[in-house]
This record gives structure tokens, sequence and C-alpha cells, in this order.
């Protein structure tokens, strides 16, 4: 009976997993059919590589607008103008990234999890290509 | 009504803890202008990686071999920018940098969104000059 109560919570935990699971092609599937960069913007990729704190996905702001969500394993990204950028999230503080961007530029932003008092804190952070390019390979694709 | 108690305490201090727990730590920074002067300064390469530590206790490291080009001037020093490493400032918000160089030394950052200048314990750089042909 509790070898069988056991299997029972690990197959809870599993399933509970599972759902929490990110959905969509991953990064290396859809980089050759991704939308060409308009020549007049640049790109931000903004992607989460970690599962760690997977219950905790908040809304990403860019410049005060909700553009998506730190979904763990996940990646979105947005062509903008170039021009001086604010990325925020926000769980019980609020992390913010400045970065510029400009006409043609691919910029990476990971969204990383820090300890929180109640509530784990996701930031975002400015990456070298070569590491943001590796990260995000397995990361799915969260649409716009 | 002892348990009422027990649990109003507990709530006050898990109120007064989270209010005062992440209190927020800005970089410490100063409103600059930054100036196009003609003709630009050289460009220059660092030599050997250096190691930085930034006032909210962060580092950063800038790779050796990475180059560095003037971009304009500030009342700090001339402002120098990569695009070989990404470079921020941290404390508990990031900012994009540039470096701000004056007299050989490492003053401090320039943060481009902000136009603003960030000091910090001046430094010095192995800068190799690139003179342009």
């Amino acid at each position: 009976m509790k070898v069988a109560c056991k299997l029972a919570f690990v197959a809870a935990i599993f399933l509970l997993a599972a759902g929490c699971a990110t959905s969509g092609p991953k990064f290396t599937e859809i980089s050759s059919t991704m939308d060409a960069l308009p020549s007049d913007t640049g790109r931000i990729y903004i992607y989460r590589s970690a599962v760690v704190g997977m219950a905790i996905q908040p809304e990403v702001r860019l410049n005060g607008e909700v553009v998506g969500r730190a979904v763990p394993m996940g990646f979105f990204y947005l062509d903008e103008k170039p021009g001086n950028y604010e990325l925020e999230t926000t769980t019980e503080v609020t992390r913010k990234l400045s970065l510029t961007l400009e006409q043609g530029q691919k910029r990476y932003v990971r969204l990383n999890i820090s300890l929180g008092f109640l509530v784990g804190h996701v930031y975002p952070e400015l990456v070298d290509d070569d590491v943001a390019q590796r990260e995000i390979k397995d990361c799915r694709y969260l649409g716009r | 009504m002892k348990a009422l108690k027990h649990l109003l305490t507990a709530i006050s201090l898990l109120a007064l803890l989270n209010s005062c727990a992440f209190d927020v730590i800005n970089v410490k920074q100063v409103p600059t202008q930054l100036e196009v002067v003609q003709p630009p300064r050289n460009s220059f390469s660092l030599q050997r990686e250096v190691r930085l530590s930034l006032p909210a206790g962060y580092s950063r490291l800038l790779k050796k071999g990475t180059k560095w080009d003037f971009i304009g001037t500030t009342s700090y020093g001339d402002v120098y920018r990569t695009n070989d490493q990404i470079l921020t400032v941290e404390a508990s918000n990031i900012h994009e940098a540039y470096i701000v160089v004056s007299s050989g030394m490492l003053v401090g950052f320039y943060l481009p969104v902000e136009r603003s200048f960030s000091p910090i314990e001046p430094q010095g750089l192995p800068m190799k000059e690139i003179i342009d042909n």
C-alpha cells in the first residue's frame, strides 16, 4: 500500500511537471524560418533557459508595455526601431535592464531567477551573443 | 485570542520584512553630456584581461584582446565601446555601459540609456593603441 502511495505521488509530480512544460518549436527548429529582420529595426531575443522556479512566470515589459512572459525554457523576439529600451519584470520586486538597440543589431536578454523572500525574483540580463546562442538552442518559441 | 495575536504578529513581521528586505540599490550615477569630437581618438585593444569591482559588490571582466572604439567625450573622460563583449553595470538593476578613460585610467562608465556617468575607483588599462592607416 505504501509503495502504491509513493508511485501515485511520483506519477502526480510527473503529470504536474508535464502540464507546466513549455510547448512550441525549439529555437533550432525554427531559426532558419524566422521572419527576416526588417531593415529599419533591430531584434531583441528574450529567453529563459532555467527551469528553476517553474511556477514563477511574470510578465515581461518593454518600455512599460507587456511584450511577453518569462516562461521557463521559452523564448520570443521583438523587432524594434533603433533606440533606448528598458526591459522589466516584476514579482515581489521589479528588476530592470536598460539597453540600446541599433539598426540590424541582434541582442540577447536572458531572464534569470534568484531567491526572493516570498517569491523568486526574475531579472533580465544582457548576454554575449556566443553564450546566448548556445543557451537559447533548446528553448521553445512562445509566439508573439 | 492568543492564536489571533500570534497570527497578527506573524503578518506584521512578514509585512515589515517584505517592505525592507529588497530595497533597491541604485548604481551611483550623475547626468553627463556626451560630445562627439573631431578628429576621433584612436581605438585601442586590451593586452590582458581586466577585472573590475563595481561599487555594489558585483565584478566585471574586460576580456583580453577586445577592441574599444572612441565614441565621444564627457567632462569625466573619453568614452569607448566595444562590439566584442557585453558590458553592463549592476546593482538592483542592470544598465548597459561603455567605459570612460582619462589619462590612461578607467575612471567609470558611461550609461548610454540614462546618459549618465557612473564612477569607480580609477584603474589602469593595458591599452594598445590601434593606428588607422
